[in-house]
């Protein structure tokens, strides 16, 4: 077990150093970073103050160490825009973020993961087709169009809701719904065909043939075993809390972590993506060490198997 | 006397295994000290149960593994190292055939197709002269014309035996390691393929290393025999002298096991103890704790093998001692 | 020597026999088609020019005589645009798909042929991009270095690179290990012999059974950058793009932004399915 958890740790250790590299290696690419994150507008010593800062003129694999150091101190740079922090400015747009993913999290939970389970239960009902169609629906329409057809019938047809900005709950409605939509649709399918396998499985016709009553094989036997696969999908999705919302924010002009960085990326304000990247890194690795451990203490194949030395 | 043909001295073979990603190492020894020669022409029959270690050494024979320790000689000169240019050049001269015609051969492609690759690997002749090579070979395999055009699935056993044989023996090859070629195949079938085999070697002068558990086989089509265990040879000599009279304990309970007639029943020596398995290989005699006759000296020291007769190898402690009453003092000879 | 061939093996069971197509694929495979020739011909069959103003007819509706769709705001269009954002979308994902499938195979293949330490770095790099949201590190791209046209071509040909290198790599190891590949190997084959004439053959309808797959993340992928206005950049107009200029006009004039959002829909799901339906026939293991 120890060394299950030793592995996920030193994989989800090597995703950050891999990003942070990436980070490096494009800032690196792409110019003269002093330039790039200073602006070309700023005075000459302020340039030369920042390439002594970050050791510009060191070799480069003692800038590399140098600029791992500074990330793991925070100093993540200044937005070109308003010269404040990245990092601050990042964090006041979280709970804007949040305000939308959390809730469209639980909408993505209460509608898929029953959806699909029903699905699976009867399979070949209209039901089942009804909620395939959909699942097809939600993952081939993009979810700007999605929102923007909202947007449309909602807003502009039937005036009945705000289109865009950030002033008063219902402005929340229709990109939570959007987001939570797209996100159901393909946690339903998902948990439709993971059901289906663990109902296949011969384990399961045992018990209903020992006179198991069929609710009492779901709940304990089918719904458990499907339950593992779908964890990491709503690990998945965990982890996109703060990323996920990207194109929904731009579309609903809400002012998070999203649009930040749409603006940021058009403005080439680099410190500001280059943090984001990282939080969003360390947002998802940390997500996926959670699930890891999470199947480490649910998947009891995964528990004896480790004590029994096998790999 | 010529020089035979291959000769190998001292094969070791050892596979590292590791437990997991951090477990520590382990080596399992297949093959240990394996030495023996084969002449021009002849066909050595190697014989052992699995896990004796016998397809490693057929694999170690062609070069197609690296040995840990001792080496193969192919006509005076030791083999290229693997993967190189001149290892692949070197397949020309030698080939192997297997106990699963279906996985050696390539699903997709006709017959015809796969035979004729040798002749395209090493860029034989031209295209007019391939295409009348792939159909003489079709034909001393003994298979129509017409199954050149069809694919593996669509043959039978025995027609894809002969197919990868046909493919083996495309680049006219000095030397062919046959590893358990008709275990996988009826008994009906099995006949004509060694059949086949014996003839073909007449009609081309080839020098074989027949790998079986199958002693039927082996005698059939061998004219000297290497008895293994847990990656020892354990008795070697010309094959009917060994079958009538094997000297290894060993031996002497395979042949007793395998059905020839006019042996009364009754003459079977059952063995006792775990089959061989070469990741728990016991001390000194790899055979002692099976073996009826052991002794003090079989546990602690690994016999050698010693030429106990003209054309005859055993390696027993057993052997040289003079009399069975030395036998009942566990006298040390 | 008896002939020992099956019975009823002739040569006529080497034609392919063509399965039957279910009515919705059928239709799917149409509509492909269909995108396909527009995108090919654009220049043949657009009435005008992309950028071609016709100011006096700004957001005219759809259905006149002149303008089939209707016109956008500055009196372009809105059919021309929309058939040469097909192509341009169809060109990017294209570009896209095969890089990422020759990229993945190639990766997978490496590391099922060198093992090792090289196997180890490959499965580590296809670990850490299934594992970020590629949206977040394409925009990382996009802001160092820009948004020209071979660089969004090469940037979404890294997206799902690592599914054919896991498919490659994983397909590769278990025919070296016991089965054709090794047997060719051993008749003297160099590694470019075995890996392109044996194993990519045998592999190649899983591979492409992951193509029709990634191909549709492709297109959601450039459109939502595009609509962001940090994908396709104009004067090259790209259904992304179309939907991210119509938007103002979302309610004055919502064909604009409409019409290239029902294609990008339709075309999504149309390779989608024929990719399912494909995955069913070819190979049933793929999940």
């Amino acid at each position: 077990m120890a060394r299950y958890f030793a592995i996920r740790i030193g994989r989800a250790m090597i995703t950050i150093a891999l990003v942070v590299t990436f980070a490096f290696v494009v800032l690196r690419l792409s110019g003269d970073p002093a330039l790039i994150i200073m602006g070309p507008e700023a005075p000459p010593e302020v340039i030369a103050a920042f390439r002594k800062a970050w050791g510009l003129d060191d070799p480069i694999w003692m800038q590399y160490f140098d600029y791992f150091g500074a990330i793991a101190k925070g100093e993540l740079g200044r937005s070109m825009r308003d010269g404040r922090p990245a990092i601050a400015l990042v964090l006041e747009r979280i709970p804007a973020t949040l305000t939308l993913t959390i809730p469209a999290l639980l909408l993505k939970l209460a509608i898929g993961i029953p959806g699909g389970i029903f699905a699976a239960l009867h399979r070949g009902s209209l039901i089942d087709r009804a909620v395939m169609i959909g699942a097809v629906a939600g993952f081939t329409v993009p979810s700007f169009v999605l929102g923007l057809v909202l947007v449309l019938i909602f807003a502009v047809q039937l005036g009945w809701l705000p289109s865009g900005g950030q002033e008063t709950w219902r402005h929340a409605i229709l990109p939570v719904f959007t987001l939570g939509i797209g996100g159901a649709a393909v946690l339903a399918r998902f948990t439709r065909s993971a059901m289906l396998e663990v109902l296949g499985q011969s384990y399961i016709r045992t018990a209903s043939a020992k006179g198991v009553s069929w609710r009492a094989v779901v709940l304990s036997h089918a719904l458990p075993n499907a339950a593992i696969p779908t964890v990491t999908i709503i690990g998945f999705m965990v982890g996109t809390l703060i990323a996920g919302a990207v194109v929904v924010e731009s579309v609903f002009s809400w002012p998070g972590v999203g649009r930040l960085l749409v603006v940021a990326v058009a403005n080439r304000d680099l410190a500001v993506v280059q943090c984001i990247l990282l939080l969003v890194a360390a947002t998802m690795v940390t997500s996926n060490l959670i699930v890891d451990f999470l199947y480490g203490f649910l998947d009891p194949r995964l528990r004896s198997r480790e004590a029994a030395g096998a790999h | 006397m010529t020089a035979p043909l291959v000769s190998v001295d001292r094969l070791v073979r050892i596979y590292r295994m590791r437990t997991g990603m951090f477990g520590r190492p382990r080596g399992v020894c297949a093959v240990d000290g394996v030495t023996f020669s084969i002449n021009r022409g002849e066909t050595l029959g190697l014989v052992g149960e699995s896990g004796s270690g016998k397809s490693t050494t057929g694999r170690l024979v062609l070069g197609l593994e690296n040995s840990d320790a001792g080496s193969v000689a192919f006509n005076g000169s030791r083999l290229p190292a693997m993967d190189t240019p001149e290892w692949r050049a070197s397949r020309a001269r030698m080939q192997m055939i297997f106990q699963d015609p279906l996985g050696a051969l390539d699903r997709r492609l006709p017959i015809a197709a796969q035979v004729r690759e040798p002749l395209d690997i090493h860029a034989v002749e031209d295209e007019a002269f391939r295409t009348a090579r792939v159909q003489e070979l079709m034909r001393s395999v003994r298979l129509s014309d017409d199954v050149g055009q069809r694919y593996p699935h669509e043959l039978s056993g025995g027609q894809r035996q002969r197919a990868v044989l046909a493919r083996a023996l495309a680049t006219k090859p000095d030397f062919l390691v046959c590893d358990e070629p008709v275990s996988a195949l009826d008994v009906s079938i099995q006949a004509q393929v060694v059949n086949l085999l014996i003839d073909l070697q007449a009609e081309l002068d080839l020098t074989m290393l027949f790998i079986s558990h199958d002693l039927r086989v082996v005698r059939q089509i061998s004219e000297r025999v290497a008895v293994m265990y847990l990656g020892r040879v354990v008795e070697l000599g010309n094959a009917d002298d060994l079958f009538v009279s094997p000297q290894h304990p060993y031996t002497q309970a395979l042949v007793s096991a395998s059905p020839a007639p006019g042996r009364r029943r009754g003459e079977r020596i059952v063995l006792s103890g775990d089959p061989p398995n070469p990741a728990a290989k016991p001390s000194g005699c790899a055979f002692h704790p099976r073996c009826p006759s052991a002794f003090a000296r079989c546990r602690a020291e690994a016999p050698a093998l010693v030429e106990v007769a003209p054309d005859r190898s055993v390696a027993c402690h057993l052997t040289g001692l003079e009399s069975p009453a030395a036998v009942a003092l566990g006298a040390v000879a | 020597m008896a002939d020992l061939s099956l019975p009823g093996s002739t040569a006529a069971k080497r034609t392919i026999s063509w399965p039957r197509i279910p009515p919705v694929v059928a239709v799917a495979i149409l509509w492909v088609v269909a995108m396909l020739v527009v995108a090919i011909l654009a220049e043949a069959i657009a009435p005008y020019g992309v950028t071609k103003m016709d100011l006096r007819n700004r957001l005219s509706a759809p259905g006149n005589a002149a303008h089939w769709l209707g016109t956008d705001e500055l009196g372009r269009d809105v059919l021309s645009r929309l058939i040469f954002s097909i192509r341009i979308s169809f060109l990017i994902a294209f570009g896209a798909t095969a890089i990422s499938a020759i990229v993945g195979t190639l990766l997978g293949f490496l590391a099922a042929h060198f093992r090792g330490l090289a196997e180890q770095a490959v499965l580590m790099l296809a670990d850490f991009q299934a594992s970020m949201p590629f949206l977040i590190l394409a925009l990382a791209v996009l802001a160092f270095f820009g948004s020209s046209l071979p660089l969004l071509i090469g940037l979404m040909g890294l997206y799902g690179w690592e599914r054919y290198a896991r498919i490659a790599r994983g397909l590769a190891v278990s025919a070296t290990g016991q089965g054709y590949a090794s047997a060719v190997r051993q008749l003297g084959a160099a590694p470019s012999r075995i890996y392109l004439r044996h194993i990519l053959p045998n592999i190649a309808s899983t591979l492409i059974v992951s193509m029709t797959l990634v191909f549709p993340e492709v297109i959601l992928l450039e459109s939502g950058l595009s609509f962001l206005g940090l994908g396709v950049q104009p004067p090259m107009t790209s259904l992304g793009n179309m939907v991210g200029y119509g938007r103002e006009y979302i309610g004055s004039a919502p064909w604009i932004m409409l019409t290239p959002a029902a294609i990008i829909t339709l075309t999504t799901l149309a390779v989608s399915l024929i990719g399912d339906w494909l995955r069913d026939k070819l190979d049933p293991t793929l999940a």
